[in-house]
């Protein structure tokens, strides 16, 4: 019977956080550069937040790759459980929340009552999804561990 | 699925966290692996075999 190599240990917790760090700081400095962009007559400043949002979320998706290649299978099934359950559960709930809020007229201010663009109306529904999507994943992801402890 | 990882572990006096380190997980997997609420790939099946020097077979039961 073939002898296994010694193991590598799996990544725990401390890396987890340290990826969120990275990624959280990553997003700030792209945020800071954002800011000295967006001054730059058309189309110079979308082409720059562009380019400084995809090398972001380059640094973003790499980081979690060398976190998710660390992990063993278990700590793996429970994201992937999480993500789809949990996240789609959130998606559901927060998808429930802004059609109810879409589809009655009177049930939210309008746009030009709240003062804001397009652009951030729908930048508004992305990340209000998006925030129950990681809220339901959270939640998921704890009801994993628990059932298997 | 049941297997003998908790009695296997046990007879050469390894704890959770020493059977974890042989086989390249958590220790959160191992408990996970012995109260049977979670079933390993067969790759892992398989270095868990190694590791006690057992059949599959012998260590899980397909009940």
């Amino acid at each position: 019977m073939a002898t296994d190599p010694k193991p590598k240990r799996p990544l725990g917790l401390g890396a987890y956080v340290l990826v969120l760090v990275g990624v959280g700081l990553v997003g700030g400095l792209a945020g800071g550069l954002q800011g000295l962009t967006e001054g730059l007559p058309a189309p110079y400043g979308v082409v720059a937040n562009f380019a400084v949002m995809a090398v972001a979320m380059a640094i973003g998706l790499a980081a979690c790759v060398w976190w998710w290649r660390g992990i063993d299978e278990a700590a793996r099934e429970a994201h992937k459980w999480a993500w789809w359950w949990g996240g789609s559960g959130g998606m559901a709930v927060g998808g429930m929340l802004l059609l109810t809020l879409t589809l009655n007229e009177n049930a939210a201010p309008s746009a030009a009552e709240l003062g804001l663009s397009a652009a951030e109306l729908l930048a508004g529904g992305m990340w209000i999804i998006l925030m129950f999507q990681l809220a339901g994943y959270a939640v998921a992801w704890a009801a994993w561990w628990l059932k298997h402890r | 699925m049941n297997n003998r990882l908790k009695v296997l572990r046990a007879e050469r006096d390894w704890s959770q966290a020493d059977l974890a380190e042989r086989l390249g997980v958590s220790r959160q997997t191992v408990n996970a692996l012995e109260t049977g609420r979670y079933d390993p790939s067969l790759p892992l099946a398989f270095r868990i075999s190694r590791v006690f020097a057992q059949p599959i077979e012998a260590i899980f039961i397909d009940e």
